[in-house]
């Protein structure tokens, strides 16, 4: 039949309106309604965050246990390369291909969570709660709405390091790194003066963590708007400016990423970096030399409390199999497996009392052990300082108005001003 | 009597259509009789024959370009996210990306691109067209080695580039060794958008001189003969006969690189980081769009917004070089 161009003209118009048919009002969102009671039976699938790699071995046999404990299930295991990971989720919530079970950090989840997409652990879980700490197990509520949409997975936090060749050229005792960020400020303002310029002791620019880490108040006390303008804030800020006028940050300060930042402590470009104790077997293989003139001391903080990162395991709302994906989330997340899994790499369970186990509390000389005893007490009373709706869109609209502040073209408060309503405008924008 | 399939015949009253023959024509090459279709089948086939043979085509093209483009319109006008399908906003999106300083930063930055690359990206691979047609021993090997960089994954070219230009790299070590200041190409705003385009242009570079090495072959010897004994130097033979000659590719060239310049993300976001440079000043547009509507939170509506933008611009773009060659032509 040949095609008029009528027909044509139809189909070009449908097509056209096709997508907005799509428009309309969210569906809400939180909500999470799978039934999670019921025999733990069926297939599901579990996605990772860049964990195939080194942990092959680990999470097949953690499958294959969790799939003989419960006969008639089956994990298939989806594991994504780290860059781009928050797309492919996004890329799979909205095609509706969203696995089972999904490793995600707060930030993540609360989009998710927003999005009627992650199953409210406090109905659907509620009598796991009691096995994790109550900081972790809040780690991944939303503000403004109720429930907890993930099952706490391990924690992360980290010392600082420092390259104690490059203190003892400063003339500073390497025996004694800065403590306090007063002392930070002044060790920085000294390697630069010293070396002429041509050694800077940090290589990024504040972040949300650090302005929390330093006493800002983020976020006003019903996480409606941001407060990171506050006189903490523009203290802070104005110190940055000082260092980077002096030359105490990295000249590509401005453009960094936490992988230039690494490659610049590596290479001795700067004096200090914050780290975790996966960076230290790191230093041994790539940089030798540096590794044996590395000192190790406690992240800077006014508030008394370290950063510290969580990951999570987010149960799908939708998942057709919701017994055996909440079953599975716990499996994985219980302090057994988390346990073993800690002493397969530099992580620490957020499971309760685990972090007493003999292998968070004792020494044994290495500078692992150190580094980790000194994480694990340090996690005990930690806070993870960027806030669960804190999208990437707003760490590039603070990025950029800290870099003009540094630049001198407006003054720090006027930079903090502008980002705060920039993040407010954007948090308006999430609903 | 209708025709059927034991007689079939041609209707007296209705000539046979051209299409008709073409129905035939491979029986009989193949030297057989040829298998006559009933008329009735023919007739019905024969219009949506041309439709079924396109229709892979189509369907890709439809699939993976109209319905994409088209949805990008529709959201354009919708103040949808990743995860929340939106609602109808007009011209909302529109209005908010002029007053959006992010959007004229990076509209200034595409523009700069262009302005920056599109006219080396039009001479130089002449040049180098000119130098490697020569048949001189070992030329074979220039041509290869100019040629590379067009192959080359542009992540790999980006941080090859990034190593060479940063603070402690190769290029500020030379530079300290001649007794001159470290450069900052990749913290200064501007340093850092030139670096880029340096690399654009660079890895550009072989891809139009194959492009020219055709249009050159076409290029009558006797036209450079006449105008050598003529008297004209090499310069003069280049403006009076090469360049003319070539002048219809050298549009092509224009109009592609300019679109590809206008386009440029890779470059720039491998070397000026995600955040596009120092507070941002050297994002791009195609940047910003991917920056907007790309993670959980991605604002889709205002990113279709600002990619139809693009696409307007690029079509304007396309527009004015076919008719800046009209004119000339004319």
């Amino acid at each position: 039949m040949p095609m008029s161009r009528r027909a044509l003209a139809a189909a070009a118009v449908t097509a056209l309106v096709l997508p907005l048919s799509a428009c309309g009002s969210s569906d809400g969102g939180g909500g999470a309604t799978a039934d999670a009671s019921g025999k733990v039976e069926g297939d599901i699938t579990f996605e990772t965050w860049n964990l195939r790699a080194n942990f092959k071995d680990y999470f097949e046999g953690l499958i294959a246990d969790f799939e003989k404990k419960y006969p008639g299930t089956h994990v298939k295991w989806i594991d994504q390369p780290a860059e781009g990971y928050a797309d492919k989720i996004s890329a799979d919530a909205a095609g509706g291909t969203l696995p089972d079970v999904v490793n995600v950090s707060p930030d993540l989840a609360a989009p998710l969570a927003k999005a009627g997409l992650a199953l409210d652990l406090d109905k659907a879980a509620a009598k796991y709660r009691s096995e994790y700490l109550p900081g972790a197990w809040a780690g991944h509520q939303v503000p403004g709405m109720t429930g907890t949409y993930a099952f706490p997975w391990y924690l992360n936090t980290g010392p600082l390091f420092y390259n104690k060749t490059l203190f003892a050229q400063a003339g500073l005792d390497a025996a004694k790194p800065p403590r306090t960020y007063d002392e930070l400020f002044a060790d920085a303002l000294q390697l630069a003066h010293k070396s002429g310029g041509k050694v800077a002791t940090l290589a990024n620019v504040p972040t949300i963590e650090d302005f929390g880490r330093y006493g800002s108040s983020l976020m006003n006390k019903a996480g409606t708007g941001f407060a990171f303008n506050d006189a903490k804030g523009i203290e802070l800020l104005t110190k940055y400016k000082e260092l980077y006028d002096a030359k105490a940050l990295d000249p590509q300060v401005l453009t960094a990423t936490p992988e230039s930042t690494g490659k610049k402590f590596l290479t001795g470009a700067v004096a200090m970096n914050p780290g975790s104790a996966l960076d230290l077997d790191h230093f041994k293989k790539q940089a030798p030399s540096l590794y044996k003139n590395i000192g190790i001391t406690d992240q800077i903080t006014s508030t008394g409390h370290v950063n510290m990162y969580v990951m999570g395991l987010m149960v799908n709302s939708r998942t057709k199999r919701a017994p055996a994906a909440v079953a599975f989330a716990h499996y994985v997340t219980d302090a057994e497996h988390q346990m073993s899994f800690a002493k397969k790499v530099a992580i620490f369970p957020s499971t309760a009392g685990s972090l007493d186990d003999p292998y968070f509390t004792k020494e044994d000389g290495t500078d692992e052990t150190r580094v980790r005893v000194a994480a694990a007490k340090s996690l005990k009373n930690a806070v993870n300082y960027t806030p669960v709706l804190f999208s990437e869109q707003m760490k590039t609209a603070l990025r950029n108005e800290v870099a003009k502040a540094l630049q001198g073209k407006q003054s720090p408060k006027e930079a903090l001003d502008n980002a705060v309503k920039a993040c407010d405008l954007l948090l308006q924008q999430q609903g | 009597m209708p025709p059927t399939r034991s007689t079939p015949a041609v209707p007296r009253t209705r000539p046979a259509r051209p299409a008709r023959s073409t129905v035939r024509r491979p029986a009989r090459l193949a030297g057989r009789r040829p298998a006559r279709l009933p008329v009735s089948r023919v007739r019905r086939q024969l219009p949506t024959s041309p439709w079924l043979f396109a229709a892979p085509g189509l369907l890709v093209t439809g699939v993976f370009i109209l319905y994409p483009f088209l949805s990008t319109v529709a959201n354009a006008f919708t103040d949808r996210r990743t995860l929340v399908p939106g609602r109808f906003v007009g011209l909302a999106n529109f209005r908010e990306l002029l007053h959006d300083d992010m959007f004229w930063i990076a509209l200034r930055n595409s523009v700069l691109y262009i302005a920056g690359v599109v006219p080396a990206l039009v001479i130089l691979p002449l040049l180098l067209a000119l130098l490697v047609r020569k048949n001189i021993p070992g030329i074979a090997f220039f041509r290869s080695a100019f040629y590379t960089p067009v192959v080359a994954s542009i992540v790999v070219v980006g941080l090859i580039w990034v190593w060479l230009l940063d603070e402690r790299g190769l290029v500020n070590a030379l530079l300290q060794t001649v007794g001159l200041d470290r450069v900052g190409f990749l913290s200064d705003q501007w340093l850092l958008l030139i670096s880029a385009m340096t690399v654009t242009v660079w890895k550009g570079l072989g891809y139009y001189m194959i492009v020219y090495l055709a249009a050159l072959a076409n290029v009558p010897r006797e036209l450079h003969e006449a105008a050598a004994v003529d008297g004209a130097g090499a310069v003069r033979r280049f403006l009076t006969v090469t360049v003319p000659a070539v002048r219809s590719t050298m549009v092509l060239v224009a109009a592609l690189s300019s679109v590809a310049a206008f386009k440029v993300f890779s470059e720039v976001y491998l070397m000026a980081g995600p955040s596009g440079g120092p507070a941002g000043e050297d994002t791009t547009l195609v940047m910003l769009v991917q920056r907007t509507g790309t993670g959980l939170s991605g604002r889709v509506g205002y990113a279709s917004a600002l990619s139809l933008v693009v696409f307007v611009v690029t079509v304007v773009l396309m527009l004015l070089v076919l008719r800046a060659d009209r004119k000339e032509e004319s």
